[in-house]
């Protein structure tokens, strides 16, 4: 029996609780592919390596899920091709209940020059990669991007990831990083120069988790003429030796117009403290959290196309003593928090909510956002179109740490802890930051598109609010 | 007939405003929409209270230098002679100022010094934070009223010259490329305090080496020890005939300028605590008595003392 499936997908016929035993399994195109790699994916599919038969069912499920794990290595063309044949009845090593899968693939070429245009959140930029895959046979892949934009001055990026022990789910990063950022909301360039290595993994029920180890001289430049004493005073080098940690867990329909579906994400960083050294040391954690529902409209039957989602994002920052030592200083410029702009809290400008030193955005070091948007299909254009009409609501509150015996520098845990809790409670001192509007949603594949019409409701001074237009581009938005 | 053209001429006009006046309607924002932006925002709260890290902005004048923390705190001579020198002009001018320890990237021009402007009340306009550079400090003293007397001899320029290139290039030989002054000089005032890291140390003392042969080379194609140390050392004979029996440079009431950019380098290259291991740039200096007191004279009259 020979059945040709071109996805791997099983035809589950009238046989599919047959027994069956998988005698071999054949790879054919899969030359610069290591044995080992290979072995490790479909060694345990071998009946030798079972204790008891498959069903066929059982049986092509398994081969399809293996390939599909294959597919995600992105080293093969699609399609990759699964063939089942039965072995020679007279080939006096075979059993009746044998089958032989026989798994065609083609390798994707091992170089590949790309150069383009990128779209991050609120910026442009134009990029060059050279990508080498499959490096080592293994499914590694070492990527070289050299990119320009409007924020992001330069970069020059040297990224090599590798899976471990043929798991795409699990895999091992390691990067290098030299790049120049103008940060032109505190009148000042950062330029980055560090790496890091990074090691990811997936559990079962999908939550995604990373963790990393990062070093980075960061350098504090280039300074506008009439840049803020907060931020003359951070300018020059600095090095930070972190250990960071991600949790992900998305189970939203759509990344950019989710109709259903949560988003629960934290970020976690501790630098300096300990063997780490360096020159900054602090305990950093944001949390992100987003919902949404699709809204049924009475007298619409099925789905009105019509959602509401809702955000929530938090973070703070606790100044840690460097090294062994026992003072901690204040947070730096570089590592405090940002808030506002089109992609978080509209309505403000980049940067414009929090503590600003005449002009600059200086920063804060503990932060809180909320959002909440309808999202309703145009009424000529309808759901299934990528353009959706919204009114939106954002809040957000952005504060330094206080500094209550006015020192800058904290002296004993207690009073770390007090200007901590302090600071904590004065984000609900009165009414949030707040702004609300209407706008239009494009999702694009690539990203989303904003362009909102808002008012800055509740501003306090020194903030810089955005009344009106306001266009936003981005991947990740509240 | 030349009425009716002007008449003509005025519709043209008229009609030509008209049309630009429409198109800049065009685009200002519409009567309603501009009610509503007044009307918002609906809320003000009070500004939230500035990152504990940095100086607070002060009513007097901040001088940022090359210094230590506890230097500068204690008003101490800053350990670059550029700094050096515009700190003591500020106190020879009697401008009250106040010193911030820095580094070079905190400055408008990447160079240090430069003087930020105290903040003269709550609402003071933007133009306040706008730094003064070393070049405009002359200026900036005569526009506070504070007249230093430079002398208009015509050999100014010309020992100037001396200060700025040969001693200046002696200088930064002895404290850059020698390297026994540079591990036990420049590294722990310059290098130490960028970052702990040793990658960055050593990354940023590169950078200094390189950047002092550079200047180095721009003066002549090869760096010849000998040669520079031999004319600094002339540079002081020169200086110190100039000075003569005199308490200040060209036979001033008062210590000028000059004075100051001298005492800039006597200071440095005759201050023990420097951590000299190379010392011969020292001991040419030392030679000349007159130099010598004249360091002293300035650093007791606005330093305090040689010994703090």
């Amino acid at each position: 029996m020979s059945t040709p499936t071109d996805t791997g997908e099983p035809e589950i016929g009238e046989n599919s609780t047959l027994p069956v035993t998988i005698n071999s399994i054949s790879f054919i195109g899969g030359r610069n592919t290591r044995r080992t790699f290979l072995d490790r994916l479909f060694n345990p599919l071998l009946s030798t390596n079972r204790d008891h038969p498959y069903t066929l069912a059982e049986a092509l499920n398994k081969v399809s899920s293996t390939v599909t794990k294959l597919r995600r290595f992105e080293i093969f063309h699609e399609p990759i091709s699964t063939f089942i044949g039965r072995p020679d009845p007279t080939n006096p090593t075979s059993t009746p209940s044998d089958i032989d899968i026989y798994i065609h693939a083609r390798e994707r070429g091992r170089i590949l020059v790309k150069s383009g245009t990128d779209v991050g959140n609120v910026e442009g930029s134009a990029y060059a990669n050279v990508k080498l895959r499959n490096l080592f046979g293994g499914a590694e892949s070492l990527d070289l991007y050299a990119s320009m934009g409007t924020r992001t001055r330069s970069a020059y990026q040297a990224i090599f990831d590798t899976p471990i022990l043929s798991d795409p789910d699990r895999r091992v990063t390691v990067d290098a990083l030299s790049s120049t950022t103008s940060k032109f909301w505190a009148s000042h360039e950062e330029v980055l120069n560090g790496g890091g290595i990074k090691y990811s993994w997936a559990t079962d029920s999908g939550t995604r988790h990373k963790l990393g180890y990062t070093g980075v001289w960061r350098q504090i430049t280039g300074l506008a003429s009439n840049a803020s004493p907060i931020v003359r005073n951070d300018a020059g080098d600095s090095v930070k030796s972190s250990i960071t940690h991600e949790w992900i867990s998305d189970a939203r329909n759509h990344p950019f117009l989710p109709t259903s579906g949560y988003l629960l994400k934290t970020v976690s960083e501790i630098a300096g403290w300990g063997p780490l050294q360096g020159d900054v040391a602090f305990w950093k954690s944001e949390m992100e959290t987003s919902g949404a529902l699709a809204v049924p409209i009475p007298g619409v039957r099925g789905d009105s196309g019509v959602s509401l989602t809702g955000s929530l994002r938090a973070g703070f920052l606790c100044p840690l003593p460097v090294g062994f030592g026992s003072k901690s200083e204040p947070s730096r410029l570089n590592d405090r928090f940002q808030l506002g702009g089109p992609t978080d809290v509209r309505g403000f400008a980049t940067s414009g909510l929090g503590p600003h030193d005449g002009q600059d955005a200086v920063g804060g070091d503990i932060y809180a956002a909320a959002a909440t948007n309808l999202l309703v299909p145009f009424p000529r254009v309808g759901k299934d179109s990528p353009l959706r009409l919204q009114v939106f609501a954002n809040a957000g509150r952005l504060l330094a740490l206080k500094d209550r015996k006015g020192k800058g520098q904290v002296e004993n845990n207690k009073d770390a802890q007090k200007d901590f809790y302090g600071t904590l409670a004065q984000l609900g001192d009165g009414v949030p930051s707040l702004s609300a509007g209407v706008g239009v949603v494009y999702a694009h594949p690539v990203a989303r598109f904003e362009l909102n019409f808002g008012l800055p409701l509740v501003v306090r001074k020194g903030e810089v609010g955005r009344k009106g237009l306001q266009f936003g581009v981005g991947i990740s938005f509240m | 007939m030349p009425p009716s053209r002007t008449t003509e001429e005025k519709i043209s006009q008229s009609t030509f405003s008209r049309q630009s006046q429409k198109v800049s309607n065009f685009f200002s924002i519409p009567a309603p929409v501009k009610a509503l932006f007044e009307v918002v925002p609906v809320l003000s709260y009070p500004a939230n209270p500035l990152p504990s890290r940095g100086p607070k902005s002060s009513r007097i004048p901040s001088l940022y230098v090359f210094s230590t923390e506890r230097d500068a705190a204690a008003g101490r001579p800053s350990f670059n002679p550029t700094c050096l020198k515009w700190q003591t002009f500020l106190n020879i001018a009697g401008i009250d100022h106040r010193l911030v320890a820095s580094n070079n990237h905190a400055s408008p021009t990447g160079i240090l010094p430069f003087l930020l402007p105290g903040v003269q009340s709550s609402n003071s306009s933007e133009d306040s934070l706008v730094p003064v550079t070393s070049n405009k400090l002359v200026k900036y003293a005569a526009d506070q009223g504070l007249r230093v007397n430079e002398s208009f001899d015509v050999r100014y320029e010309a020992y100037q010259a001396l200060l700025d290139h040969r001693i200046r290039n002696a200088w930064l030989y002895t404290l850059y490329l020698e390297p026994r002054n540079f591990s036990a000089a420049a590294h722990r005032l310059y290098v130490s305090p960028a970052s702990s890291n040793l990658l960055v140390r050593t990354s940023i003392s590169h950078m200094l080496r390189v950047a002092a042969e550079e200047e180095l080379l721009k003066h002549g194609s090869v760096i010849d020890k000998e040669d520079l140390y031999n004319e600094a050392e002339k540079a002081f004979g020169a200086l110190s005939a100039l000075l003569g029996n005199g308490q200040w440079f060209f036979a001033n009431q008062k210590p000028a300028l000059f004075d100051a950019s001298v005492f800039a380098y006597t200071q440095l290259l005759l201050d023990e605590d420097f951590g000299w291991k190379e010392q011969r740039l020292c001991i040419a200096l030392r030679k000349w008595d007159n130099l010598v007191q004249h360091r002293e004279r300035i650093l007791v009259r606005y330093y305090g003392g040689t010994h703090q």
